[in-house]
């Protein structure tokens, strides 16, 4: 136990954790409204759909690949499973269905395209991403979508109670989907023997190949992870905006791969956990939240983001460093 | 030479020589127009390009609408070489970025060109500019309705779409100006927020600026989809007896909110009659007529000119509400 905190102390994820507590502590003090559960409800709502992406995104990065076109797979997701599902009808079920399929298959397509052709994955997927945007665009015009069926627009609301200002709490479709995705990444990631391969092949990709590791199917399956979470995570975003639109979510990869790679996944591949995605997640959000509750003025807001996220990558990279010398010396 | 071609000369000089004043109104039914927008493919400027095409007929100029795929004021330029490159004689431009298409406007110019804008007052290198609404006096209206469900006092924050769109800050300064001066009772409690043109951004602010603010009593959304993404969240935390929500809105978008008393009334102007107006106002100045204070924009109305600083309006703002909702549904906005 005392040898496993140890080992805790020299992770990236630690440091994380105590800039995260610091500023935590920092805006609780400063400000009552901080630190309820309110806040955190709405924080874990409104960041649902970042965070389901980060978690597609952590397994991509760890494999040592990058996908940034699953912001337009998600806008393809959405788009098409709930036209289909305002003109034929459809339950939750068959509506997730149809998202994770579109999803998987707009991956399958980035897959095929880096592995048989050997392609740098950010070139292809950046490709991708203009393909199914523009397609789209094209198709529909881009007309929203207002009129979401009546199911769809409640979404779900579990275990509902009520504070003394009458505000109601509960499980929404976001917290949801969001606690699914980081459970199922984490027990892809270390429970299966799968997620072992996923970070040796990022690691090494020789090695692996070496080693007998089915490559191809194991770059298919990451690929496809990260399109099925665009396609719960659209259906997410759909149901919170109460709207379709075919040109809100392009755009937004570069916060995600923001959050991702601040929780220490590491570009080159082979290095990441869940956990860390969360802490890197969380700070993003916690610093955007915190900024307006202490009533900073927006025209300095993207100062104080970028001014923290560089105190956090600089801790954690102090921290590192310092490992390093020490295992140098021993 | 074959005797196609002998043909072919013989055919155009006849007609060359037989109207000298006939060349004119032989070159008027070819004049052409290109409006450059700021995205292609959205509703907004879907609904412009109606208006554009409607035109095109009525006035029997070639008239067409192109745009970038992305917000991005630098294909603006690309696309506006383009056209200069193509000879029209007319360019339309809804501007993203004044600094950044002033050049290629005034290259445009000494090419020959006429160059009208729309939503871009501040414009460089454009014969006139025109838009449906006074910018002050949209602001001042926006904060009229506010101030009234407001009861003229409390709390109040504004939104925009980002710090530096230029319309928006326009309209900001002019409601959060009106405030100042006829509702002293009435408070903006910090600065504006930008992310009003993204439903989640707003929706997000939205919670933030709820708790932050207790006492928060009114949102002014300029960005369409500010008060969309605000509505949504007072309607989520059943505030709306409590919070005021006005600003810019599509109708089909905010039908529910408005219908459900959260958005208590939308304003906009209509993008179709901009889109007609831009074409108008480009035959008008096409055919060299005199623009004066006062004239009649054939199908458009009576228009303001400000001939030193080179702006036309015409007041044409369009209220969003329960009365009008339906029938500008039907229009399909």
């Amino acid at each position: 136990m005392r040898e496993g905190l140890q080992r805790f102390t020299r992770t990236h994820e630690f440091w994380l954790l105590i800039v995260l507590i610091v500023i935590g502590a920092g805006l609780t003090a400063a400000d009552s409204s901080f630190f309820t559960l309110q806040n955190l409800f709405d924080l874990l709502t409104s960041y649902a759909f970042y965070g389901i992406l980060a978690a597609g995104l952590l397994v991509v990065l760890i494999s040592g690949g990058i996908d940034i076109s699953f912001t337009a797979t998600a806008s393809v997701a959405q788009y098409v499973a709930l036209t289909v599902a305002i003109q034929y009808g459809a339950t939750w079920f068959t509506l997730f269905l149809m998202a994770a399929l579109i999803g998987i298959a707009c991956g399958a397509v980035n897959a095929l395209f880096i592995r048989t052709l050997r392609i740098p994955s950010i070139i292809v997927s950046i490709a991708t991403l203009n393909i199914f945007y523009g397609l789209l665009v094209f198709v529909t015009s881009g007309r929203y979508i207002y009129q979401l069926p009546d199911w769809f627009a409640h979404g779900i609301f579990w275990f509902e109670f009520e504070d003394a200002n009458q505000i109601s709490y509960g499980i929404n479709l976001q917290i949801l989907c969001l606690a699914c995705a980081f459970l199922l990444t984490w027990i892809l990631l270390n429970r299966t023997n799968i997620g072992r391969q996923i970070y040796a092949l990022g690691g090494n990709p020789d090695a692996a190949q070496r080693l007998g590791f089915h490559v191809f199917g194991l770059n298919v399956l990451v690929y496809c992870y990260m399109g099925f979470m665009a396609g719960i995570a659209s259906l997410v975003q759909a149901q919170l905006a109460q709207s379709v639109a075919p040109t809100v979510l392009v755009g937004k990869e570069l916060d995600v791969v923001a959050a991702v790679v601040l929780g220490g996944a590491s570009l080159t591949g082979g290095v990441g956990t869940v956990f860390g995605t969360i802490l890197g997640l969380a700070l993003l959000a916690i610093i955007q939240n915190g900024l307006i509750l202490l009533g900073v003025s927006s025209y300095w807001s993207p100062l104080f983001v970028g001014l923290v996220i560089l105190v956090a990558v600089s801790t954690t990279a102090w921290s590192q460093n310092r490992k390093h010398r020490r295992m140098v010396a021993a | 030479m074959n005797r196609r071609d002998t043909l072919k000369l013989i055919g155009a000089t006849t007609i060359a020589a037989a109207m000298p004043g006939g060349l004119a109104a032989f070159a008027d039914t070819e004049k052409s127009m290109t409006v450059v927008v700021k995205i292609a493919g959205i509703p907004w400027f879907n609904a412009l390009e109606q208006g554009i095409k409607k035109a095109s007929k009525d006035f029997s100029i070639n008239a067409n609408m192109i745009g970038p795929a992305n917000v991005d004021p630098a294909q603006q330029v690309k696309l506006l070489e383009d056209l200069i490159a193509k000879k029209v004689d007319c360019i339309g431009l809804v501007p993203l970025d004044n600094n950044v298409t002033a050049p290629v406007l005034k290259r445009a110019q000494a090419a020959g060109i006429k160059v009208i804008t729309h939503e871009g007052p501040d414009q460089d290198g454009r014969d006139w500019n025109i838009d449906l609404i006074d910018s002050k006096k949209f602001g001042e209206v926006q904060m009229q309705r506010l101030a009234k469900d407001m009861n003229e006092e409390g709390e109040y924050v504004v939104y925009v779409g980002t710090l530096t769109t230029p319309l928006h800050n326009q309209w900001a300064d002019a409601a959060i100006a009106y405030q100042k001066e006829h509702y002293p009772k009435m408070k903006l409690v910090t600065d504006r927020f930008p992310g009003a043109d993204e439903i989640d951004t707003s929706y997000r602010t939205t919670l933030d600026v709820i708790k932050a603010y207790p006492n928060l009593k009114g949102i002014l959304g300029f960005g369409s989809n500010g008060p969309i993404g605000a509505g949504n969240a007072v309607r989520e935390k059943r505030l709306q007896k409590k919070i005021v929500v006005v600003g810019t809105v599509l109708p089909s978008q905010a039908k529910q909110l408005i219908l459900d008393d959260i958005v208590r009334e939308g304003f906009l102007w209509n993008p179709t009659d901009a889109g007609y107006a831009m074409v108008a106002l480009g035959k008008l100045v096409l055919d060299g007529t005199e623009i004066k204070d006062g004239m009649d924009i054939p199908g458009v109305g009576k228009a303001t000119v400000d001939a030193a600083n080179k702006r036309i309006k015409v007041d044409k703002i369009m209220r969003i509400n329960k009365e009008t909702l339906d029938g500008l549904i039907a229009q399909g906005l």
